[in-house]
């Protein structure tokens, strides 16, 4: 599992509305919270 | 955890969820939990290479671990955490670390555009037994938009020659937005969510 005080590698991944997320777009202006999770149609 | 967004929102947390799934599978599943409104990304090809780059791929299962990753606006990573594929999230506890990292920086996080809302004038056009059709119905539901009209042009014969009025073709789906017709169901849908989403 990644370190903390590590910086998160960053990533470009499509949404369930096809659109293109990346981890830089939130730069300086959100925090992030990443949820991984197994599959779909499993508790979140 | 999509009736806390608004706690994640005024903590400026923006939550993404990351699994290996399509994001055609993405829809559905969240349609069928009541609509999702924020961004579940596929991480599917090559499979689980995010997920691994984080060190929370599981070779063996060929799946993500379920696991909780908050970064600062930096990126910094501030809590890494798993509760095993089969356990369970606290999710008020996780609003509540996000509420921490946000402490002391209110003040320096740069604002972030919002969406523009809907015209008044959009309009929907559907087909039953239509894959595409559903997967634009699934949009409206993930994005909790009630307010457009759904015309369903099967059985409507009014329907039926307004789409072929205003769009120029009896094919369906096709949103209308003013004198602008669009067919393709990833365009409507990434219109959409382009108009309402705030992430």
């Amino acid at each position: 599992m990644i370190n903390l005080g590590e910086i998160a590698p960053g990533f470009t991944l499509q949404d369930q509305f096809a659109r293109e997320i990346s981890l830089d777009q939130f730069n300086g202006r959100r925090h992030v919270m990443l949820l991984f999770y197994p599959l779909d149609f499993t508790p979140t | 955890m999509e009736a806390l967004l608004d706690r994640f929102r005024a903590a400026n947390t923006q939550v993404l969820g990351v699994s290996i799934d399509s994001i055609y599978c993405h829809a559905n599943w969240a349609k069928s939990l009541g609509g999702i409104s924020f961004p579940l990304l596929s991480d599917f090809n090559p499979k689980g290479a995010v997920a691994g780059s984080y060190g929370l791929y599981l070779d063996d299962a060929g799946i993500d671990d379920r696991a909780t990753v908050i970064l600062d606006a930096d990126g910094v990573v501030h809590h890494a955490s798993s509760v095993t594929p089969s356990g369970q999230r606290d999710i008020s506890e996780l609003a509540a670390l996000c509420e921490k990292v946000n402490e002391g920086h209110e003040n320096t996080l740069k604002s972030f555009p919002g969406p523009p809302g809907l015209e008044d004038d959009t309009v929907l056009f559907v087909r039953s037994n239509c894959m595409f059709s559903t997967n634009a119905m699934a949009a409206l539901g993930n994005l909790h938009i009630g307010t457009i009209p759904v015309r369903n042009v099967t059985d409507d014969e009014a329907a039926l020659d307004e789409l072929v009025a205003v769009s120029g073709k009896a094919q369906a789906p096709c949103l209308v937005v003013g004198n602008n017709a669009r067919h393709e169901a990833a365009d409507i849908i990434t219109y959409l969510a382009g108009r309402v989403s705030e992430l």
